[in-house]
């Protein structure tokens, strides 16, 4: 079971899109129930990043994060949507 | 004619938490999606209308008595809540201005595009509620849903045109290529913050000073948290009303649940929303896939991480009160958005360069002038609220927040559009030159770009 961090500005909207998008590949990909997402402020983050095998987050990074950090920007635009999986396979891989 | 207006007016007078999930099927049914998921996503609105109205009415039937119990005590003049974004969105969205905000924001963005008056796609379809709210708060103003529909239109319009011209910006301090942040609220701090930037780099000595404040954040973050900023709060104030103790406990847990919860019922509205934002996204950057230099537009939430917008917001949380206790001319008491102060800093902090000082400078400034813009709406703010059936605080006391509430754009639109038709006119003439401005810079640029390409 990977832990997943799904952050945005507020954690509300823009880690909804992102999460919505990512459970479905992740899904497609046979992952389901292999994973559990929270979605948390981006702010959060450093706090609650050691408790988390790896963070998508929709915005920058912030500063002291301990846990392995994918830009999610791409589940918004649609663009590089596939780089980005490829890196999260990896993270529920490893 | 009048049999359809009939229909339309009996829908709207079931309240948003029926309507929507109507509205919402209908649109998702005309954009294809199966009958089951469109069902859902318009439930699921519903759903989020009726947490938030029942966590509003947890806000207002607390604080609303403990806030005037302090004003007569004390004589603060605050009898304004401030209920904060997600409020304001649900409110925009069941607008009339905000029923049809999301064919005619599609609209705008496909017409600006095809004219080249905009290089931005804007997928994000949620924060169109920006523009409903100024055009539904020009409807209430005006008497007139037209107007109403204008204003949105032509704060759309202008948004996209900042959001644009700062797109260079977001890509180099915020590292974001191909994107965009054509946001209502965010946005339209960018030619405020240009002004200001432009002026201190002028004055000796003034423009030589930075405040290195990255760390604050990572010491004190979790107080810049809503459960934390919403708890504490409410201790104050239930001891500034002069409550017994268990009743001060109460109160600090209650406000720090309402603040909370009421992002999470703003997460099922845009869970609703979701399916129709898809197809809306995939509609309208297939259609315009083969163009030049083209931005995405994103919600400004994705910019937020940036260490100075996060710090000098945190900083600014309790700056914020103490200025609504002692500016004059406010009535508004700072709740419910005081976690959302981030939003304002996402164009400031790359505008001044990441200067901490120039930032918290800006910050003050536009914070005590949005708590007099949000003093000045607040009848008409709670007007709409009142018209989206929502639980008003007993007695005389009115709601606003400080998104959109202290939006300066949203403010200059809605009173123009006050004065009458020379208001309208003089504003919407603004933004189609804006517009037609915007269209030469794009050209040019496509130009320049030519050039590069044969050279190389």
């Amino acid at each position: 079971m990977k832990r997943i961090l799904l952050a945005c500005g507020s954690g509300i909207v823009t880690s909804t899109i992102a999460r919505s998008k990512l459970e479905k590949y992740l899904n497609e990909k046979g992952y389901a129930g292999k994973y559990k997402i929270e979605q948390c402020r981006v702010s959060e983050v450093p706090q609650k990043s050691s408790q988390y095998d790896f963070c998508v987050a929709t915005s920058m990074k912030p500063q002291g994060v301990s846990c392995p950090y994918i830009r999610g920007t791409a589940f918004l635009t649609g663009i590089g949507v596939e780089e980005t999986m490829e890196e999260v396979y990896k993270l529920m891989d490893s | 004619m009048d049999f359809v207006l009939k229909i339309f007016n009996y829908i709207q007078d079931l309240g948003p938490s029926v309507m929507m999930p109507i509205i919402i099927c209908i649109f998702g049914l005309a954009l294809g999606a199966k009958f089951g998921k469109s069902l859902r996503a318009g439930l699921t609105v519903g759903v989020g209308f009726i947490g938030l109205n029942l966590v509003i009415a947890a806000l207002t039937g607390n604080l609303g008595p403990a806030v005037s119990q302090m004003v007569d005590r004390f004589g603060f003049s605050l009898s304004i809540i401030d209920v904060g974004w997600p409020a304001a969105a649900a409110i925009s969205f069941a607008s009339t201005v905000g029923l049809i905000i999301i064919p005619v924001g599609l609209l705008v963005n496909i017409v600006m595009l095809l004219t080249n008056t905009t290089q931005t796609v804007d997928v994000d379809i949620w924060d169109y509620w920006h523009f409903a709210f100024t055009g539904a708060l020009v409807a209430i103003l005006t008497d007139s849903i037209p107007l109403g529909v204008l204003a949105a239109v032509v704060n759309m319009i202008i948004i996209m045109v900042f959001g644009d011209v700062t797109a260079p910006l977001v890509q180099e301090s915020l590292d974001m290529p191909g994107i965009s942040l054509p946001h209502g609220f965010s946005t339209a701090y960018a030619p405020i913050a240009w002004v200001f930037n432009k002026i201190i780099d002028l004055i000796p000595g003034l423009n030589k000073i930075d405040f290195n404040i990255e760390k604050a954040q990572q010491r004190f973050g979790v107080f810049g948290e809503p459960i934390l900023i919403g708890t504490i709060l409410g201790l104050i104030i239930g001891a500034l009303a002069g409550y017994a103790f268990k009743d001060i406990l109460l109160l600090g847990v209650t406000m720090g649940a309402v603040l909370v919860l009421i992002p999470k019922m703003a997460a099922l509205l845009m869970e609703g929303l979701l399916p129709i934002s898809d197809a809306a996204t995939e509609m309208i950057k297939k259609r315009f896939k083969n163009r030049g230099q083209v931005y995405i537009g994103l919600d400004s939430a994705v910019g937020i991480g940036h260490p100075i917008t996060l710090t000098v917001a945190l900083i600014l949380v309790p700056i914020a009160v103490f200025l609504a206790v002692i500016l004059p001319g406010n009535k508004v008491l700072p709740f419910g958005d005081l976690a959302t102060i981030p939003w304002m800093f996402v164009l400031i902090t790359p505008i001044v360069r990441g200067n901490g000082f120039r930032a918290l400078l800006v910050g003050v400034v536009v914070l005590a002038v949005g708590l007099l813009i949000a003093t000045n709406l607040a009848p008409l703010f709670t007007q709409a609220a009142i018209d989206a059936k929502f639980a008003m605080p007993t007695g005389a006391s009115m709601v606003s927040s400080i998104v959109d509430g202290a939006n300066p754009l949203t403010w200059g639109i809605v009173r123009m559009n006050g004065l009458g038709i020379i208001g309208t006119v003089i504003v919407t003439a603004g933004a189609v030159a804006l517009a037609v401005w915007n269209r030469a810079r794009i050209l040019k640029e496509a130009a320049l770009l030519r050039v590069e390409a044969i050279v190389e």
